[in-house]
């Protein structure tokens, strides 16, 4: 087929995208994801794994990879034991024809455990590359739900907003960005965070008749409010909370703190 | 032929002391250019290096309450109001004065921000002013407040104002001004230096005409297109930074400008507050400060900020720009008068001594001095007395003297601030920098004798002025 390589460096730039276009178009009820990583691991690695997984008799799979060593796993049809099994398995052989390889794996199985969505497979293959053992990860429901949360960051400065956003996309949100009171109103319209993490000295609008006026907003769920500032003034801190903002942390903050707080409001 | 000898005689005199006058004031110019390029290096460290995004929220900066006077303000008022409630500062409060306009200047206000009227507002009578007809407030905003009152004039609305305010500072903002974010909290970091001896505090004007302005933010600094705004924005520069700068570090400073100061409200309130009934209230209450200060022996201060800056829309056209410059020159001549015994009295040190009688002598009375030497110089023509190259050579001296001073304010501005992005602009610039001794001085001296004329003919109107909305001036920045 003439179009293999076009299609090949396709995927390669845009794996999740693909992986997910393609669950949805193959239309099964139930369907397996693993993700696998290794550091060290050699050219033939992806031959490797589709020789382990064309042994075993029925079992349907798709293999795709990523320039940064990422290699996807898609197996329709699959419940999560089944793909844990499978995962296991593949482990095992892996091991056994390669000793010094120290596969990374992450899998879960859809809609058992949510949707797969660009953001959720993407934080999928992150999670994978990041792990520091070398157990199964199983991706749980919490981290699927935090995976598909958006974030909209409010700041003034580009360097804090770039930051958060560097930050917060690791973790798994899907994240936007706005540098003014006015714009960031516009969007939550538009786009429906599920939090709006914001400075609260900003342009074109005060503060709190910028809090008062996202929860007052006409859409289906407000979102939840994180206020991120320098503003320590307590009497200012008292009236973010009585207009209902969940958090409030001050500059210069502790993104590890920032982090917890964050995962909290979701849970 | 006696009467010709006693005319050569006198205009020799005149000559000589003519001379003399013009190397003072020369050399006053240079000494105090001088003060401001000692300082200005401080000026640049201290706002390069100080953290005002923390102190911006800190709790221990001490509270402030903007009081900003309107009158007819209908077209300009809710945006200035919303740039003024997003400052980056931890506590203030945001007092609009309504000054009895005809226009719907409060129904605009109080629409828009769905005020009400407060039933029992709390109104100290500290300083006398014209009883006000209402407080406007709405606990959605908590830190504005609406002031109704009859019509009274600048000085009375900034009274009434006071009377309110709930913070120890105050600070005066024309409504047609817009604040940078961070200007209030550069001023407050130079008042807690010297918290116990800072009386007054003056911001750095500058001129918005051909600026982008987004949102109560300027966007693009870009000069002026027109003729008349660009010749301000020179004014401005020389007058803030090659003036202002110097008189502050000798403690001479006889004016904070009133689009932008920052004040002690218990001292404001101890010399009796602002002067109504007359233009040069700003000046008016600088001087009373000093008075007030010097004659009960306190230590103070009038400081002056330069990197703390309001915008403000120039006049563009001959007729509104001249009507600003006689009030300004009739307000001057008041202030003048009314304290003429605190010129050369030791009493008051450098106000005394240097500050009053450099501005009675040299900027009061300059006009005269001009007007009399043209007057001599056709003598000096007439009676042959002279020969055309020393005229020549004057008249550059002169010319090159005012040109380097012009020179000298733009060299502070590139030091500290770098407000100029294009070289294009810094060439224009240069360019009217020379180009306004040819016409535009001339004028800036007609208009003061006129508002000395008006002083003695007992005008005390206030001139027309317009307002343009902020917003129509970026989307048509060309015009603008």
């Amino acid at each position: 087929m003439p179009n293999t390589a076009t299609l090949q460096t396709g995927i390669q730039e845009n794996l999740y995208q693909h992986i997910e276009d393609w669950v949805k178009a193959a239309k099964q009820k139930v369907c397996g994801v693993l993700f696998l990583y290794s550091a060290n691991g050699p050219a033939h690695l992806e031959a490797q794994v589709r020789g382990i997984l064309e042994s075993q008799p029925d079992l349907s799979f798709e293999v795709w990879s990523n320039e940064e060593g990422i290699l996807a796993v898609i197996m329709p049809g699959l419940t999560l034991d089944a793909v844990h099994f499978e995962g296991l398995l593949l482990k095992q052989r892996l091991q056994e024809t390669l000793p010094d390889l120290d596969p990374r794996i992450t899998l879960a199985s859809f809609p058992e455990q949510g949707e797969p969505t660009e953001s959720v497979l993407k934080q999928m293959a992150e999670s994978a590359k990041r792990s520091v053992t070398g157990d199964i990860h199983i991706f749980s429901k919490e981290e699927v739900k935090a995976a598909r949360s958006r974030i909209l960051i409010v700041d003034n400065d580009a360097t804090i907003r770039e930051f958060l956003q560097i930050r917060l996309q690791m973790q798994g949100y899907e994240t936007y960005e706005a540098e003014d009171g006015l714009s960031a109103l516009e969007m939550i319209e538009k786009l429906k965070p599920d939090m709006v993490l914001t400075e609260l000295n900003l342009y074109g609008i005060d503060g709190l008749p910028y809090i008062n006026h996202i929860q007052n907003m006409n859409v289906s769920k407000s979102p939840k409010i994180v206020v991120l500032t320098e503003q320590k003034v307590e009497q200012t801190i008292s009236q973010c909370f009585q207009s209902g903002v969940e958090d409030y942390i001050t500059k210069p903050f502790s993104p590890v703190e920032l982090d917890a707080r964050i995962r909290r409001c979701f849970n | 032929m006696e009467g010709i000898i006693l005319l050569r005689d006198i205009l020799l005199i005149y000559g000589l002391f003519a001379i003399y006058y013009v190397m003072t004031v020369n050399a006053l110019y240079f000494a105090v250019l001088a003060f401001s390029f000692k300082n200005i290096m401080n000026i640049f460290r201290r706002s390069a290096y100080s953290k005002y995004n923390t102190l911006s929220g800190s709790e221990l900066v001490p509270a402030v309450s903007l009081l900003v006077p309107a009158y007819n303000e209908e077209v300009t008022v809710i945006e200035n109001v919303k740039c003024l409630l997003t400052l980056n500062y931890p506590n203030y409060e945001v007092i609009v004065i309504n000054d009895g306009s005809k226009d719907d200047t409060l129904g605009v206000l109080v629409k828009e921000f769905e005020l009400e009227k407060m039933a029992n507002p709390e109104m100290r009578n500290s300083i006398d002013c014209q009883a006000i007809t209402g407080v406007y407030h709405n606990p959605k905003y908590p830190h504005l407040f609406v002031i109704d009152k009859p019509n009274g004039g600048k000085a009375d609305s900034l009274n009434a104002g006071i009377n309110l305010s709930h913070y120890p500072l105050i600070s005066s903002i024309d409504a047609d001004s817009l604040l940078e974010k961070d200007a209030l909290i550069r001023m407050a970091r130079q008042y807690m230096e010297n918290p116990e001896e800072t009386v007054a505090i003056g911001g750095d004007v500058r001129i918005a005409n051909g600026c982008l302005i987004e949102n109560g933010q300027v966007k693009d600094f870009s000069l002026p297109n027109k003729m008349w705004p660009m010749f301000q924005a020179i004014e401005y520069l020389k007058a803030f930074l090659g003036g202002r700068i110097g008189w502050s570090s000798i403690n001479g400073l006889i004016i904070v400008s009133g689009a932008f100061g920052l004040f002690r409200k218990d001292y404001v309130i101890a010399v009796g507050g602002y002067r109504g009934g007359y233009p040069g209230e700003d000046m008016n209450i600088i001087i009373k400060l000093h008075r007030y200060m010097l004659e009960n022996k306190l230590r103070y201060r009038i400081a002056f900020c330069p990197e703390a800056v309001c915008w403000t829309q120039a006049p563009d056209t001959y007729h509104i720009l001249s009507n600003q410059r006689k009030r300004w020159g009739r307000g001057n001549l008041k202030n003048m008068i009314e304290n003429y015994d605190m010129a050369f009295n030791p009493k008051y040190k450098v106000m005394g001594l240097l500050t009053m009688p450099y501005n009675i002598i040299f900027e009061a009375l300059n006009p005269y001095f001009k007007l009399t030497g043209l007057l001599a110089l056709a003598g000096y023509v007439a009676l042959d007395m002279t020969q055309w190259k020393i005229l020549v050579v004057f008249g550059l001296i002169n010319f090159l003297s005012g040109y380097l001073f012009s020179i000298g304010a733009l060299l502070l501005e590139e030091l500290a601030f770098k407000r100029f992005t294009k070289i294009s602009d810094l060439f224009k610039m240069l360019f009217y920098g020379a180009f306004k001794f040819f016409g535009y001085s001339q004028l800036g001296t007609l208009w003061r004798i006129q508002g000395h004329i008006q002083y003695l003919q007992n005008n005390n109107s206030w001139g027309a002025m317009t307002r343009q909305s902020w917003k129509e001036k970026s989307e048509t920045p060309s015009s603008a």
